[in-house]
């Protein structure tokens, strides 16, 4: 179909990203006279889940004393569209390297992708308190670099930018319905995603060879003399105190053959 | 007149027969729940809501269960925020022995008489009635229940009186208020619920031992190095050199940095090793090179009988936060010699000479004082205070870590209920228990909450996030 397999795990990545931002938020309850009662870190699990699971782990004992434990936070991605805003040609490429080879790389593809922070709470004053320590940062949008594709090291600024944010406080009604109190964060990440990471087929010139003839017509004449040119050693490391030097080498020759660059050897 | 007079439309007595009916019919057909009734630390009188409370009374009282047919269908509700229960319970109480057995003592606590009185926001005048928002114990199910409403009027005036309180209640929403009722039962519901934090305390502690390794008395050594100038702008520490002499062995020393209003100088310097052969004519030369400071200087003393280096015979162990300190004995002529000890993991890692003394003719004793041995038990609910940091807790789990090691194992300690964190190296009391214990270290993450995954987030986030400029939301 359109290509190899690859997975650079960029859209798990944002994920991990964003929800970094969010997961060292403290609230504080105190008493009348000022002294903290309590410091809680409030806990964030990204939303969806499979059901099974919270089961087993929320209620892993069946008889479940509580309700739930709050405040929580909870983020999940809810949209992913194409931002033809930041559009780059799409056969452009770029050079990188993997540590041992040199890669090439399409330019990526740039994507917005939705996030939705919920902040659910007990009282008025926690989601308060969480919501102005988050909003500041907020300009209206938060740089993360993000080490998109790891197997180069492509590191990307995605910024994330707060769009919109909502409460709903369920205070009305009878009094056999709980108040409910959320807020509704929604982000969009500006993030890139990244296409095959192919071999590429220049690099760096780790050999040069150049032969001399016995004449000026390369139809008749042959190769004589090989003049070989590698460097001093291939791999050569500053920190193993290489002096970045080079070999010379000359072959001389009396079988009238000559070179095919094409298929690599003496012909 | 509308009321046929010949007919009493309820006499006390009448009412009071019903009363003792209900009573009856309730002892014999209801279960024992436990009212708990809210202490207030706090409200707010804006956003008009209470913000901090504690549950530590409780009453027994006999209810009949209206939903006998048990839980509605469907209570256990699948959120963006995980698991969330739904369980609505409805109980009956009789309207007399409310007020006859609970109210007089909610009086007590409403006027001030006991400890966590509501304040500002008081409801002294409402004990005659069960509370919304206070608790029940459901002990079927062993589930905590919180009332949402009242009802008073149902069955509607019968006899011309209500005789009964209906409770609407549904399972309590969690949020670290205090449970300490003194009844196992009840306080353990929420044993494993709310932000709890791991304290790693030191189970047994052994005392370090460490002997002078030699003393000058053949060939002069340094004594001390005398700091002249301490220097700034080090970002981290800077090489002591010291000049060898002649004939002999190289003394050698390490700075210690100090840091005020964000900047760093050389607080002093310590020697490792005070070397051999040096003279006092001319004296050695003291180098205080790197670090990214510069201007720091000092001098070396050059002395005889004075020790050249320590070893340490047995690390020990339970030495967290402040070093131990070092006792050397004196000579019979001369100065005694003074040192630090340097800890590492909760051992003693290694002694250096602050001044070597002078005059030694043996090698003398050195003691290094002892670490502190943990003592007692902790009881659950007790509070913790930090004799060092103050900050207090309420202990959830006390567990001897006889996994990790059986010879000394470590004490494990669950708290809740914090009021900050915790330092390594300080000492921790039991209000109830005295039980008294050094921590190791101390673990803010939430401990065995399956929803949080703030920890797992940061570890993924650490391989793949670049916060060279610092995370402005807070470092792990």
């Amino acid at each position: 179909m359109l290509g190899t397999y690859f997975y650079h795990e960029i859209i798990r990545k944002t994920i991990i990203g964003f929800g970094t931002l969010f997961n060292d938020v403290y609230i504080r309850h105190s008493k009348d006279n000022g002294n903290v009662l309590d410091e809680t870190k409030v806990g964030i699990s990204y939303g969806p889940m499979q059901k099974f699971l919270t089961k087993i782990q929320e209620q892993a004992e069946l008889n479940k004393s509580i309700a739930i434990t709050l405040p929580r936070m909870s983020f999940e991605m809810v949209s992913i569209q194409y931002d033809p805003t930041r559009k780059a040609g799409i056969t452009q490429t770029f050079k990188a390297s993997d540590g041992n080879n040199l890669k090439k790389v399409y330019m990526p593809v740039p994507y917005n992708i939705g996030f939705e922070l919920n902040i659910f709470s007990k009282l008025n004053d926690d989601a308060l308190q969480i919501v102005e320590q988050i909003l500041p940062f907020f300009q209206p949008s938060f740089n993360l670099t993000i080490d998109l594709v790891s197997s180069i090291g492509e590191k990307r600024d995605v910024p994330i930018i707060l769009d919109s944010i909502d409460f709903q406080d369920d205070y009305e009604g009878d009094f056999n319905t709980r108040r409910a109190l959320i807020y509704t964060l929604r982000f969009t990440a500006k993030t890139y995603l990244f296409g095959p990471i192919s071999e590429t087929t220049d690099g760096l010139i780790r050999k040069v060879q150049a032969d001399v003839y016995s004449g000026t017509n390369t139809q008749t004449a042959k190769r004589e003399m090989r003049y070989t040119v590698t460097p001093d050693p291939i791999n050569a490391d500053p920190a193993a105190g290489d002096d970045f030097g080079f070999s010379e080498s000359w072959e001389f020759f009396t079988d009238s053959k000559s070179y095919s660059p094409t298929q690599q050897e003496d012909i | 007149m509308a009321l046929n007079p010949f007919f009493l439309q309820g006499s006390s007595n009448e009412q009071f027969l019903i009363q003792d009916l209900i009573n009856e019919q309730l002892k014999i057909y209801g279960i024992e729940v436990y009212y708990l009734p809210r202490k207030i630390f706090k409200t707010d009188d804006i956003i008009r809501e209470i913000q901090s409370s504690k549950f530590d009374d409780l009453f027994l009282i006999e209810a009949y269960l209206n939903n006998y047919d048990g839980y509605a269908p469907g209570s256990d509700l699948m959120t963006k925020f995980g698991l969330k229960l739904q369980n609505e319970i409805s109980l009956t109480i009789s309207r007399e022995r409310y007020e006859e057995f609970i109210a007089p003592f909610l009086e007590g606590i409403s006027s001030g008489i006991r400890e966590g009185r509501i304040t500002e926001y008081d409801f002294a005048d409402l004990i005659t009635r069960p509370k919304e928002g206070d608790l029940i114990y459901f002990p079927l199910g062993e589930r905590l229940f919180e009332i949402k409403r009242v009802e008073s009027e149902k069955p509607f005036y019968q006899l011309g009186k209500n005789y009964v309180f209906e409770l609407n209640c549904e399972l309590y929403e969690y949020e670290n208020e205090l449970i300490d009722t003194a009844i196992e039962e009840v306080d353990n519901t929420v044993e494993d619920e709310g932000y709890i934090t791991t304290l790693r305390l030191v189970g047994a502690a052994i005392t370090a031992t460490a002997s002078a390794a030699g003393i000058s008395t053949s060939s002069p050594s340094i004594g001390s190095i005398v700091l002249t100038e301490d220097g700034y702008g080090y970002t981290s520490t800077p090489t002591v050199t010291i000049s060898s002499p002649t004939s002999g062995a190289t003394a050698t020393a390490v700075a210690i940095t100090t840091s005020v209003g964000n900047v760093q100088s050389v607080k002093e310097i310590r020697l490792t090793n005070a070397g051999s052969g040096y003279t006092s004519n001319p004296p050695p030369t003291v180098t205080i090179s790197g670090g990214g400071g510069s201007g720091a200087a000092a001098t070396a003393i050059v002395v005889s009988g004075g020790i050249l280096s320590f070893s340490v015979t047995n690390a020990g162990r339970g030495y967290y936060g402040t070093a131990p300190t070092v006792t050397i004995a004196g000579p019979s002529v001369g100065q005694t010699a003074t040192a630090k000890a340097v800890i590492s993991d909760g051992e003693l890692d290694s002694i250096q000479i602050i001044n070597a003394g002078y005059g030694y003719t043996a090698i003398p004793t050195v003691t290094i004082s002892s670490p502190v041995t943990g003592i007692g038990t902790f009881v659950y609910n007790e509070e913790i205070v930090g004799q060092s940091s103050g900050v207090t807790a309420r202990i959830r789990n006390f567990k001897r870590r006889t996994d990790i090691s059986t010879l000394y194992p470590p004490i494990d300690v669950q708290v809740a209920l914090n009021t900050g964190n915790f330092s390594v190296g300080e000492t921790i009391v039991g209000g109830t228990s005295s039980a008294t214990y050094v921590i190791e270290s101390y673990n803010r993450e939430s401990y065995d909450n399956p929803y949080d995954v703030n920890e797992e987030i940061q570890t993924e986030a650490d391989g793949i996030l670049d916060f060279t400029e610092s995370n402005p939301f807070g470092e792990y």
